[in-house]
């Protein structure tokens, strides 16, 4: 006869009520460790689906995720010269934020090398790749745009062609693939009255000198909308990524690390930068939670043992008064306090499967989350029951005879 | 008639120093099977102190309780598994709050044969409820019990695995006066039937002719000794 079933019969609305609070308990613990792998993995698509064997880098800095990084566009024709490389395409990495129908659109813009890299390793939920240089974009679903719509960038009109699912930067920004060229026009974009006061102060410091005097035509010419000053150089890029022939990677490395200008990261490198960097911080802030949690949830089911034992004390001394064998009295106990657990990991798992697609953020529940969950469900609640354990043993069976 | 037990010597103070007491003082019986006898005795005689060393409850500090013919507990020392001996061998009914709540009538019976090895618990149980007249309530919880159901309910729990002592501690303390009796002819039924030895404490005057002997108790020494009437002969 099992005495722990038959005893949770008496009070199962309240034994499941317990286990209900547990779940909900144990469901944030879960939800914490998947919101952290979720953000890993959300935020090592932006490395890991660029392909690329070798990050240039401005000297020195841990870009261009982790910090700026702003690298002249020559090293990319100087990269693609070393002996081994295959190709060398630009990069560029910046975060804007936009309104768009009266929200606020927080946007990650990826510069893709163009014609190299169309987004050929993007993975793809719909739509295709890039097909020009220019107009184009492949933006992430959460951003809420479909196929077809139109994005307005700094002036242009910029159609989703492609949608990903769940790249987004370890701050939960949603990423967008441009052209290197388009990413730079964005970038490079500015306000109409931006461009009026720059025009202003170009006319105003011409006049200070003795060529405006001389010359007023050009005053005409400064003042004309359809006028650029001609570029000093090409604007920066933020990176270039460098691929090469397997065997000689290493050999590619050693060349480009003496130049003077550039850090050269490999793959894994620059995904712990980014993770470094970034999400550090996090997986520590989340792992001191998951710890409080846990204890917690092990002082409460420690608590709910013991006086789910205690209550239990003179109907736990008749049956030892009987000479229940001890093994059957500290069976009851521990049984209770393991469908406790696999009641609790079942609600956990019930509010997982239905509330986590819900989060702002992405919960990844991986296979070591699935797998370490249960196991440490059950694991703390056979320590908690230590307290009733002992009380089991304790409890003196004349206890009964006192009525 | 073969003994169930017996008590030599047996000797028990309760603290130390001026505030000690002195429970059990040298006691010294013998219960044969087929007998029903019953402890009497002002309040704080040792009555209950005796039947806990009698049922390996609380040992005596000194003295010797034989079971079966065989020494199991020496000068507060157990010679053999108590809780097994309890389990195969010992019955007991007490005042109230005897049965386990979370189990049914049935259950508390069924456990009781499952803990002594017995195999057929569920029918046995049945045949016991049956015999002891509340069969038909054998779904209950204990709390849906009358006291006297209760009652009947421990007893047939204490008869589980045919024990060759039953231990009984007021047993009819929350029963009137005409279901009190009943439980004590029970008691004498079962020990008859059944040829266990039966050893319940009372403080119910009006049903002793129920009993065999009588053993009263008073500072925790045995000052009387009644054999009421020549013990029956064996019932098997
Ligand atoms: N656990 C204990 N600690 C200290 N003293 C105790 C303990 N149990 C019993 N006593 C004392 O031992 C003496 C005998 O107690 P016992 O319970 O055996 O009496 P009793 O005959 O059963 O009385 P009652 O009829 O009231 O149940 C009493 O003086 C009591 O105070
Ligand atoms: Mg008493």
């Amino acid at each position: 006869m099992n005495l722990a079933l038959r005893d949770v019969r008496r009070h199962v609305a309240r034994f499941v009520g317990t286990a209900a609070g547990l779940g909900l308990l144990l469901s944030v613990v879960v939800a914490m460790q998947g919101i952290y792998a979720g953000m890993v993995d959300d935020a090592t698509i932006l490395t890991r689906a660029m392909r690329a064997d070798l990050w240039l880098v401005q000297r020195d800095t841990r870009g261009p995720f982790a910090e700026g990084s702003r690298l002249d566009p020559s090293v990319e024709a100087r990269a693609s010269a070393v002996p081994g490389v295959r190709t060398a395409r630009p990069y560029t990495y910046q975060l804007i934020q936009r309104e768009q129908r009266g929200a606020v659109m927080r946007i990650a813009l990826v510069g893709l090398g163009w014609p190299d890299d169309p987004g050929r390793s993007l993975p793809l939920v719909r739509g295709r790749r890039l097909q020009q240089p220019h107009g184009e974009m492949i933006v992430d679903a959460s951003l809420g745009l479909g196929i077809g719509e139109s994005l307005a960038l700094g002036g242009e009109q910029y159609r989703v062609v492609g949608l990903t699912k769940n790249a987004l930067t370890s701050g939960g920004d949603s990423v967008a693939f441009v052209s290197v060229a388009d990413a730079e026009l964005i970038a490079f974009d500015q306000p109409a009255e931006a461009a009026v006061l720059e025009r202003q102060r170009v006319v105003a410091r011409l006049r200070g000198t003795d060529l405006g005097r001389g010359q007023p035509t050009l005053e005409d010419l400064v003042t004309d909308a359809r006028w650029r000053a001609p570029a000093l150089a090409s604007p920066p890029v933020a990176a270039v990524l460098v691929e090469a022939d397997p065997h000689r990677i290493a050999e590619v490395r050693e060349v480009m690390r003496s130049w003077g200008d550039v850090s050269v990261y490999s793959q894994d490198e620059e995904e712990a930068l980014l993770l470094g960097g970034v999400v550090q911080r996090a997986r520590m802030q989340i792992g001191l939670f998951t710890v409080i949690l846990t204890l917690t949830a092990a002082v409460i089911i420690m608590m709910v043992m013991y006086n789910l034992t205690l209550e239990k004390t003179h109907d736990l001394a008749v049956l030892k008064l009987m000479g229940a064998p001890r093994t059957r009295l500290l069976g009851l106990i521990l049984q209770q306090a393991w469908l406790l657990g696999a009641l609790a990991y079942a609600v956990a798992f019930a509010m997982g499967e239905l509330a986590f697609p819900m989060f702002p953020r992405r919960v990844l529940i991986t296979e070591t989350i699935s797998l370490v969950a249960p196991v440490a469900t059950m694991g703390i609640v056979t320590l908690a029951s230590i307290l009733g354990l002992t009380h089991v043993m304790r409890i003196d069976p004349s206890v009964a005879l006192e009525g | 008639m073969e003994d169930a037990v017996r008590a030599l010597d047996l000797t028990k103070t309760y603290g130390t120093g001026p505030s000690a007491v002195k429970a059990l003082d040298h006691v010294t019986l013998t219960i044969a099977r087929g007998t029903v006898a019953a402890l009497l005795g002002p309040s704080g005689s040792g009555k209950s102190t005796l039947i806990k060393a009698l049922g390996f409850v609380s040992p005596a500090d000194t003295g010797e309780v034989f079971f079966g013919g065989r020494l199991v507990v020496k000068d507060g020392v157990p010679l053999a598994d108590l809780a097994a001996l309890r389990r195969r061998h010992l019955g007991f009914v007490f005042q109230k709050a005897n049965l386990t709540s979370f189990l049914t009538a049935r259950e508390n019976v069924e456990i009781a044969c499952e803990f002594g090895g017995k195999s057929d618990g569920r029918k046995r149980a049945r045949e016991l409820l049956e015999y002891l007249d509340v069969a038909g309530r054998e779904r209950s919880y204990p709390e849906m019990l009358s006291g006297g159901e209760q009652q009947r309910v421990a007893i047939a729990r204490a008869l589980a695995n045919e024990p060759s002592l039953i231990l009984a501690d007021e047993p009819t303390a929350a029963l009137d006066s005409v279901r009190s009796r009943s439980v004590m002819e029970l008691f004498r039924k079962v020990a008859h039937d059944r040829g266990a030895a039966v050893l319940v404490v009372t403080h119910d005057h009006r049903a002793l002719d129920v009993f065999d002997v009588l053993y009263e108790m008073e500072d925790g020494q045995i000052r009387a000794h009644q054999q009421e009437r020549p013990a029956p002969p064996a019932a098997r």
